[in-house]
Parts: C-alpha cells; structure tokens; sequence
C-alpha cells in the first residue's frame, strides 16, 4: 500500500446527479402518501359503471379516462400504489434478513453448515426467480402475500451469498482476532462485531433488492399469478386493460409509467445511498 | 484444471437432478385431486380416469414414478399437455422454443454488441455529458421491468408512429426478424444496461489499478492501456453473465405475451393458468436445462480467462 | 549533461499543498535519493515528475528530460511521447504492478510494440519480439522461460525483476524508483537494489530513488534528499547527510532507524520458563510450514522470532495465541497445560499486537468502546479507560474517535492498550511496527519497553527486520523453512552466528542498516 492513499479523492456530488436523488426523494415521497391513502380509496376506485366503460382521457371527471369495467382509471392507479410498494419493501427485508442471519452463520463458523447453505443456495440461484415464482405461484395458487412469502425465499439465496462473502471477507481481519483473543463469544463477535462494519452493504442491498421485487411482483401479477383480476394492482391493471390498449391506451399506460418512475427512483436512491456509505467505510 | 472442470461438471449435475426432483413433485404437491388435474376440461369419467392412472403410472411408488418420468424426459418424452392434448416435446419443438431461443439470443447479441463497448466509453470519459445520458438512459433499462419497457416501446413504435408490427411472429425468416426486432430492443434495453453497468463499474476499478499505472509508467497508452484492463475486466464481466442470463430469461418470457408472439412465455402463461401440469414440467425443465448449460459455458469462459484459477495456488 | 532536471515542481491537492516548489537534478548514471516518511510527499514528487499523478491532483512546473522541456501541467499527449523512451516510472509493489492475466512475456513485448509505435518504426515481428524480450530477461538475471509464465507463479523478487525488464523495455535515460524493495525480504532487497545500480552504470542511467529507508541509500545514492510535509529539509552528498546531517529532522530520522548495534544488555538471569511448546507441526495444504518446532519463553524476558516471510514465525506466533491448531505438539503456560485452539484459554494468559494499524481495530467502534470492551472481559470498569489511555501515551479525548481519524502510530497504541486491558502475562508482538514510519516505530518500541518494566510483561516479538529485533529482545530465535535454527541472547547471535542461514540474514541486515561508525 503506498503513502498515496493518503490522498482520497473527494468525490463531489454533481449538480445533475444531486437533481436526480433530489427528485426521487420528492417521487419516494409522494408514493408514500399515495400508499397510505390506498386504503381509503379501495372502494371508490374498485366502483364499476359499465355505462362508462372504456371512455378515453379528458371525457366528464375521469382525467384518465376509465378502463373496461367503467372504473376510472386514475383513482385505480393510486390505489394500486399500496400494492406496488408495500410487497416489495416487506420482501427486501424480510430477504436480507435471513441473509443477515444464514449468511453472518455460514460465513464465521464455515464447516458443515457453510456447506449446507452454500448447496441450498446454489441450488435456489440456479432457478430464475420470476420462472420458479411463475410455476410454483401458477401451480400452488395462493394470493399476493402467499407470493410475496414466496419471493422472500426466493430472493434470499442472493442475500445470503452477499453477505457470506463481505463476512469471509472481515473474519480474517485482526480486529476479529483481537476479538477472539479477548475469549468474547462467537455470537457476540459475528453479530457485535462483524456485522457491523457490513452495515453498508445491507442497507444498499435491501433498497436495491425493493426495485427488483417491484419488477418481479409487477411481472407476476401481469402475467395473473397472485392477485385476484380486477385488483387495484399496476400488473393487474396492465394484464386487465390489454383488451382496450387501443380504446384508452392510458389504462395501460398510465400504471406502466407509474411503474417505470417508480422502480427508476428506487434505483437511483439505492445506488446514492450505496456511493455515500461506501464512501463513508473507505474514509 | 480438469479437476476443477470435474468438480464444477458434477456441481451442475446436482443441481439438475434436485431441480427435476422439484419439478417432479410438483403436481403430487399442487393443491386439489391430481387426476382431476390430469384430466382437465374433459368429462370426467371413471374409465378416463383409471386411464390417466394407468398413463402416469399414479399407483407406482413415487420413486419408481420419478424414474419414469425422468427416463421419459431424457428421452425427450415429456409427457401430454392437458390442455392441448399434444405431446409436450412436441408443441415445443415446433417453433415455441425456437422462437424464444431466437428471440433472446438477438436480444443478447444486440445488448452485447451496442453496451459493452458503451460501457468501456463511459469508464473512460467519466463525468462527462455522454457518460451522464448513457448511464440516465441505462437506468431506465435497469430499473424498468421489462414488460413495461416492452410497452412503452409498442405504442411509440408500433402503435403511435407505426414503423413495427404490433403482434405476431410472421413467417419466412425475414419477416420473423422483422417481428422480433421491437421485442428484442426492449429485452436488450435491460440486459444491455445491466452489461453496461457491469461493464463500466469493472473498467473503472481496472483502470484504477496499480498494474494499470504501471504499465503507463513504463510508456503503454492509449488503445495498449483500454485493452489491458479490458482484458482484465472481462472476468468479473463474465462471472456476472449468469446474473444477466437469468434477467434475460426471465424477460423474454414476460415481453412475449406483450408482443403475442407464440413462443414459451406464452405456453408458461397458458399452462400456468389452465393448471397444465405436465406442460409446467417440461417447460421448466427445459429452461432449467438450458441455463445449467449456459452457465457450465460460462464458467468454461472464466476458467480460460483468469490464468490464476488454472494453475492453482499461487506463489508468494 | 543532466539525465533529468526539475524546476518548481509544486503538487496540489484541492486547496492543500502537498509538495512545495522542490528542484532536482540527476546527471546520467548518478543516482538521487528522495528519502521521507509518510506524508513526506516524495511519491507525490515522483509520480509529479512521470506526468502520473492521481486523480484531483495537481502539478505545475517544469520537468526537463534531456533536451525536452515539458512545462506542467501537461496534457497526456505530451507525456505519452516522454514516457518509456525518456522517463519511467517503477512502482513499489511487485504483488500488484504486474497484470494478472498476461503472461510476463507478452508484457514485456506490449511495452516494446509502445516504444516502436512511439518512434514511428514498423512493429517487430514475433520472433524478434521474443528474442528481445529474452534478452531484457537475461539482463535482469531471469531464465528467458520467465516469458511464458504468469506473475502470480513467481516469487515477490522475481516479479519486480519484470517489473524492471519492462520498465527498461524502451531504453529510457530516466528511471524512478518509487519504494522499489519495500514489499520484499531482508535478503531479496539487497539483490534488487544491487541489480538497480549495476543497471544504472550499465546503462548510464539516471536513477531517482525513493525511499522510506535510510539504510539502503548508503552507497547507493550519490546525493540524497530528505523531504518532510512536502518540504526539502535538507539536501547534498549521501555520505555528508548521514554522517554529518545538519536539519533537526534528519537527526531525529538518523537516530530513530534501528541499527544492528544491539543495546548492551546486561545478561538476564534466566527466569523461569512462562511458555514452553514442543513438538509443533503445521501444514497447509500439504506445505509443512512448522516442522517440530520447540521453543521456550523465559518470565520478564522479550524473545524475539525472526525470519524471512514464509518461515513459519507468524504460524508459531498464532499458534502459541490460540488463533491457529497446530497438527501436533504440545504447550504448557506458567506449568499448566495450553490448550490448543481458543477453547479453554483465558484472557489474561496471552494477548497479541497485530501487525497491520489500519484493520487491527474495528472500523465501527470508538475507542473507547473498544478499550472499554476488552477491560470488561477482565472484569475492569470502564471507568479505567482514560487510565489505560493515558498509559500508552494517548490524551484521553480520543476515546471518543473512531480509528478512521486516528494516525497509524496512534492505532497501534489503542491496539496495545486493549492488548494490556486484561492484563496478560504474555504479550505476542506480531511485527507490530513493521508497518510504521520509522519515527514512530521508534516511539512505539520505546513505549513497549517502558510497558514491559512496568508491567513485568514477557514479549514475544515477531519481526522480519534483524535490526529492530537488535533494538528490543534480550533472545532471539531465528525460522528459516519452519524450524528453529539457532536461539541464543541477541548480542550474541547477532555478533557470532552459528548457523549459515543466520550469518546470511545477519550480512543482508548490516548491508541494509547505517554504518554508525562516523556518527559523532
């Protein structure tokens, strides 16, 4: 290592980067809002006028127009905010948890149950998640949270090996040998110690891993696995509207565009979260 | 290294065999009466079904059903789909998993061919305007689910201004190109920016590297340097590939039902909702198949990049 | 005429100024040493001088190559045509200057195929290439079958062997030698650094050499320049500034590097003996690296195990630690059996210094709270931090930082302090200083001496380098290949070893440390 680190390289925030992350804190934060009125507007945007079917943007009081079933199509799009949002956080984190603890376990102790993990988990990561979910969502039935418990196990294999590796990567480390010598136990090292200093990973990782399960939950509830048909859900609504893209494209579109800014703000807080920490460790 | 090509031959093999274990028993898990599953929309009656018994062998021990099922497959026998009533391998050897084979690997060698290079450039002039849109624009691709993308692309290209054909796969080969062509820019958005990423964040570290500067110090510049790390930079590329495979995959089946081109994405979706069992079976162990294999290429690739690996231990 | 000359040569940083306006001069097949401790700016200087400075760092001033002047900042262009043919830059670290994926070969050729394309001759063709590429090999005294193989299957000096072909490889009238042997051994450094100046009159070249090391500037450098906070201290003829230096701070650098003039010890009675282990043996994937090693450890006694890396010593430190289970043998502490592994050990028997500052703490607690932690496992409040703090020297205040904010000297005296908290019997030093600026190697190895009379400690001390271990151990046991070939008082084995390989480690130890013979 050479007396040059010494000079870290200051990395600015530009001002069209700081834009970005400023904008998706201000489209996280809206979403927010819109999950929590959800709720609330289930039965308003769940009405259906089959006399108002089909009618195109602009047309009296539906902004968007209405969708197939007469139901308007911009209210639909905000109460299916819930559904977007709310799955995926609870998979993101209900998946770096078990990573935290299979991972943080099968990296110190290694052994048998290193082993074990690692087979299961190659075995998991062999599948495609969205293909597994597919088969296993299609055959089994089941609603949005049976998938959404599915996915958890689904996306936790990544998790795991993640955090397995930044754990081999601190074990030998003088610090956690400092740590053996003081006779401290292995819990306290692995969950004390260690765990610790990984703390950067896993809060990028889990932010990260709520975009990829918004697409995969999104795919799934297109494609009809989880959600019941006719459900204030994006997927649904794109899957649903298909047979009048042409009539009232914004039926279609507006949930898929909704989609599109919000997995993109996602992405963007993930990964500037993911530069400051990293920057933060390497100081 | 042939034990390390051992090793990994037999880690695939593994990972088959449980794979196909799962996918076995995956009708006999399913929830409600598996002949009544079996039989699907025909009437049911007790002579069709001491027949379905009798075809799949229902009262056999279920390892010796699994043998069967699994020397059929091997055969290339994948069983009846219930809902068509054809023989599995067959609806998917007749153009459905060819269509998806060809549609992914054009969607692959787009993103391969236009972002990797792309890639390279934004690691090179980083901070620069072209390196701030192309990383905007990979965003999209990144983030978006690819159905979405998939959408967004009909209507501007294909519904609004109306260079592209909104459905269908076409017939003559030109004309199937001519029809995937929409399909696969919006898998290769994805694919490609995930390549991208990789690919920029990889030569960054390479370029950042000692070896790097050494070998500028001792007079190499220019092209010399960009391929020198580049050569470097393409294993941890490769050892993504699989990463990348998987979203590939998984995109393709979904943007087919976008486009209604009647490949796998649109027999998965069928089977999936006609709870067509043996369909289910065969596709997924086919697709299975086909990354187990993908990925033992790929991991030939790292082997013969990374000389490191090959000759074991190093010497310090 | 002057291989190289440098005019007012200033490097920034932002705002910060790490390199004042500095002039030199080398004159073709002279050599110049820049001699500094970290901070000191001489890599700054020298990577100023390649035109290869990182990036957010800036340099102005003039750098004249022969008869070209290029004025700085200078745009990449400009380099590129200076670089290799006029000017190169070798780096410190063999481990990592060299291309993992290509064979040695093919990087020596790369650097040759730049040189034509620089001089606007056609390429050479393949077999020219490789009789060329041979022939640099043989220079550096490699077999030609170097060529075919990868870095990583070569040792550390051999790799730096290639380094330096390849830097050659274009026949440039300049080279910089950034810290060229400091990643390497004792024995390995001398017959590079040799190998640098034979080449150096060979080839009339003129050679800048940086440095961290007195020692190895001695007949090897004409002239020497001492650098401290980015400025020159103190500059002129090598032989002048070591035995006659005139800045304050070379005095202080003069009087901190250890020597191999071992402190007159008075002969201690032999205590009892605290450790005894027998009959240890170790393998790593099938290499023995410890082969039936007995060594026993006095009471109040600092026995020092030196040896090349790869020896073992580090192995036998840990394992005597608890921190690795030997295959076989047998330990017994203070008359009663030790365990082997951590199971069954208790704190206050042995504690350990490990040997690198920047991860022997953990990144993510204060310091205090790592003191206060340790101070626990023995039952202490941590009411007794600032106590243990102000014992190794630290003003209390910094209980509250984090080891991000804390310089590597500092590090390694909160590393001590929690090694002290559960009071040991046994401190094992596992080349604590090895990685520190020779001041402060100093300083801590005078704290360690003050803490072992205070405390009655017995130290053992694991070092690579003969002339620390001169400065700090009462015995010394020398590893060569996993066994214990000679043990004796330091005075003595230093002065008459026994053992061929001893001698061989004690003559690369004179050859590398300041004659002090003319000092006043």
């Amino acid at each position: 290592m050479t007396a040059t680190t010494v000079v870290i390289e200051s990395v600015g925030i530009q001002p069209r980067r700081r834009l970005a992350v400023i904008v998706s804190i201000v489209i996280v934060a809206l979403l927010v809002v819109a999950v929590v009125a959800s709720p609330f507007l289930q039965d308003a945007a769940l009405h259906q006028d089959i006399l108002s079917a089909s009618l195109s943007p602009g047309a009296e009081g539906h902004p968007l127009g209405t969708d197939q079933l007469g139901r308007d199509v911009l209210l639909l799009t905000i109460a299916g905010t819930a559904s977007a949002i709310v799955g995926p956080v609870v998979i993101a984190v209900g998946s770096m948890l078990l990573g935290i603890l299979f991972g943080t376990l099968s990296g110190y102790r290694g052994g048998l149950l290193d082993g074990t993990v690692g087979r299961v988990t190659d075995i998991l990561l062999a599948l495609p998640v969205l293909l597994a979910a597919i088969v296993i969502g299609g055959v089994f039935g089941g609603g949005y949270w049976s998938v959404a418990a599915l996915l958890v196990v689904l996306f936790c294999p990544t998790d795991i090996r993640i955090i397995r590796s930044a754990v081999i990567e601190q074990a030998p480390r003088p610090y956690v040998e400092a740590a053996q010598m003081l006779s401290l136990s292995r819990r306290r090292i692995m969950f004390g110690h260690i765990l610790p200093n990984v703390r950067s990973l896993v809060i990028t990782n889990m932010l990260l891993n709520v975009g990829f399960a918004m697409v995969t939950l999104s795919s799934l509830s297109y494609l009809g696995v989880g959600v019941r048909p006719g459900s204030a859900d994006w997927g649904r609504q794109i899957s649903d509207g298909r047979e009048i893209m042409f009539t009232n494209p914004a039926a279609v579109l507006a949930p898929a565009l909704l989609l599109i800014i919000a997995t993109c703000a996602i992405t963007v807080l993930g990964d500037w979260v993911g530069d400051r920490l990293a920057g933060d460790d390497e100081a | 290294m042939a034990w390390l090509l051992g090793q990994r031959l037999v880690g695939i093999v593994l990972v088959l065999f449980v794979i196909s274990v799962l996918t076995f028993s995956l009708p006999h898990l399913a929830p409600g009466d598996l002949v009544r599953t079996l039989i699907g929309n025909r009437q049911v009656t007790p002579q069709l079904q001491e027949q379905i018994r009798a075809q799949y062998h229902l009262d056999d021990s279920l390892p010796v059903q699994y043998w069967d099922w699994l020397t059929n497959a091997l055969h290339g026998d994948l069983g009846t789909s219930v809902q068509l009533q054809q023989p599995v391998s067959a609806v998917l050897a007749d153009r459905r998993l060819p269509l998806t084979v060809a549609l992914a690997l054009l969607a692959f060698v787009v993103a391969v061919v236009t972002c990797i290079p792309l890639g390279v450039f934004a690691a090179l002039r980083q901070r620069t305007a072209l390196d701030t849109v192309s990383t905007t624009v990979a965003l999209v691709g990144l983030s978006a689910p690819p159905f979405t993308i998939a959408l967004a692309l009909l209507y501007a290209l294909a519904y609004y201004v109306p260079i592209f054909p909104v459905y269908g796969s076409g017939h003559g080969a030109l004309d199937v190109l001519y029809h995937l062509l929409l399909p696969a820019a919006a898998l290769a958005a994805g694919v490609g920016a995930m390549l991208m990423r990789i690919t920029r964040t990889a030569m960054i570290r390479e370029l950042d590297s000692d070896y790097v500067l050494a070998a500028r110090g001792r007079g190499l510049s220019g092209r010399a340097v960009i391929g020198l790390a580049l050569r470097n930079a393409a294993i941890p590329i490769v050892t993504s590939a699989g990463l990348v495979l998987t979203f590939l995959i998984s995109g393709t089946i979904v943007v087919e039902t976008i486009f209604s081109l009647p490949g796998l994405g649109q027999v998965l979706q069928n089977a999936v909702q006609y709870k067509d069992l043996p369909m289910l079976q065969g596709v997924t162990l086919v697709i299975a198949a086909a990354i187990a294999v993908i990925a033992m290429v790929a991991d030939l690739i790292y082997l013969g990049l990374d000389p490191r690996v090959r000759s074991g231990r190093a010497r310090s | 005429m002057s291989a190289l000359e440098v005019e007012g040569i200033t490097v920034t940083h932002g705002s910060r100024t790490l390199v004042e306006p500095l002039d030199l001069g080398i004159e073709a097949g002279r050599c110049l040493a820049i001699i500094g401790e970290s901070g000191s700016g001489k890599s700054m200087t020298a990577r100023a001088v390649a035109g290869l400075l990182p990036r957010g760092v800036h340099a102005t001033g003039t750098v004249r190559l022969g008869p070209h002047v290029v004025s700085l900042p200078a745009s990449e262009r400009v380099w590129s045509r200076m670089r290799g043919d006029r000017i190169a830059l070798l780096l410190q670290d063999p481990f990592t200057s060299l291309s993992p994926v290509h064979t040695c070969g093919s990087q020596l050729s790369a650097a040759l195929l730049a040189a034509d394309k620089r001089r606007g001759r056609s390429r050479r063709r393949a077999a020219q290439r490789r009789a060329d590429v041979a022939a640099r090999l043989e220079e550096v005294h490699l077999d030609p079958r170097v060529a075919a193989q990868y870095p990583h299957q070569l040792s550390g000096g051999m790799r730096q062997r290639v380094a330096i072909a390849a830097a050659l490889a274009a026949d440039p009238d300049v080279l910089i030698a950034d810290e060229p042997t400091t990643a390497l051994d004792a024995t390995v450094q001398a017959d590079v650094l040799d190998l640098l100046t034979a080449l150096r009159s060979e080839r009339g070249l003129g050679l800048l050499l940086i440095s961290h090391d007195l020692g190895i500037v001695q007949g090897r450098a004409q002239d020497v320049i001492v650098m401290q906070h980015g400025t020159v201290v103190e500059r002129g003829d090598t032989s002048r500034v070591l035995h006659h230096p005139e800045h304050p701070y070379t005095r202080r650098l003069l009087a901190a590097s250890p020597t191999l003039a071992a402190a007159d010890r008075a002969d201690q009675p032999a205590g009892e003996t605290l450790l005894r282990a027998e009959g240890i043996e170790k393998s790593f994937d099938g290499r023995r690296v410890l082969r039936d090693v007995r060594v026993d450890l006095h009471a109040r006694e600092t026995l020092a195990l030196v040896g090349a890396s790869g020896s073992g010593k580090s192995t036998l430190a840990r394992v005597i630690a608890g921190l690795e289970v030997p295959d076989a043998g047998a330990m017994t502490f203070d008359g009663a059996s030790l365990p082997a592994g951590r199971a069954g050990r208790i704190p206050s028997q042995i504690q350990v210094v490990f040997q690198d500052p920047n991860s022997t703490l953990n990144p993510a607690f204060t310091v205090g709270r790592t003191v206060a932690e340790a101070l626990r496992t023995a039952g202490r409040p941590a009411s007794e931090v600032p106590g243990l703090l102000a014992m190794v020297e630290l003003d209390p205040e910094l209980a509250g930082r984090r080891p991000a904010s804390l310089s590597g000297g500092q590090r390694q005296r909160v590393a001590i302090a929690r090694a002290l908290a559960p009071q040991p019997r046994l401190l094992i030093c596992d080349e604590s200083v090895s990685a520190l600026d020779v001041s402060v190697q100093d300083q801590i190895l005078q704290l360690l001496g003050r803490l072992k009379e205070q405390l009655h400690l017995s130290i053992l001390f694991i070092s690579h380098d003969l002339a620390v271990v001169a400065q700090i151990a009462d015995r010394v046991a020398v590893m060569h290949d996993g066994v214990i070939v000679e043990t004796g008082p330091t005075a003595i084995v230093i002065d008459t070893p026994q053992s061929p390989y001893t001698a061989e480690l004690v003559a690369s130890a004179r050859a590398q440390s300041l004659t002090t013979e003319e000092s006043a």
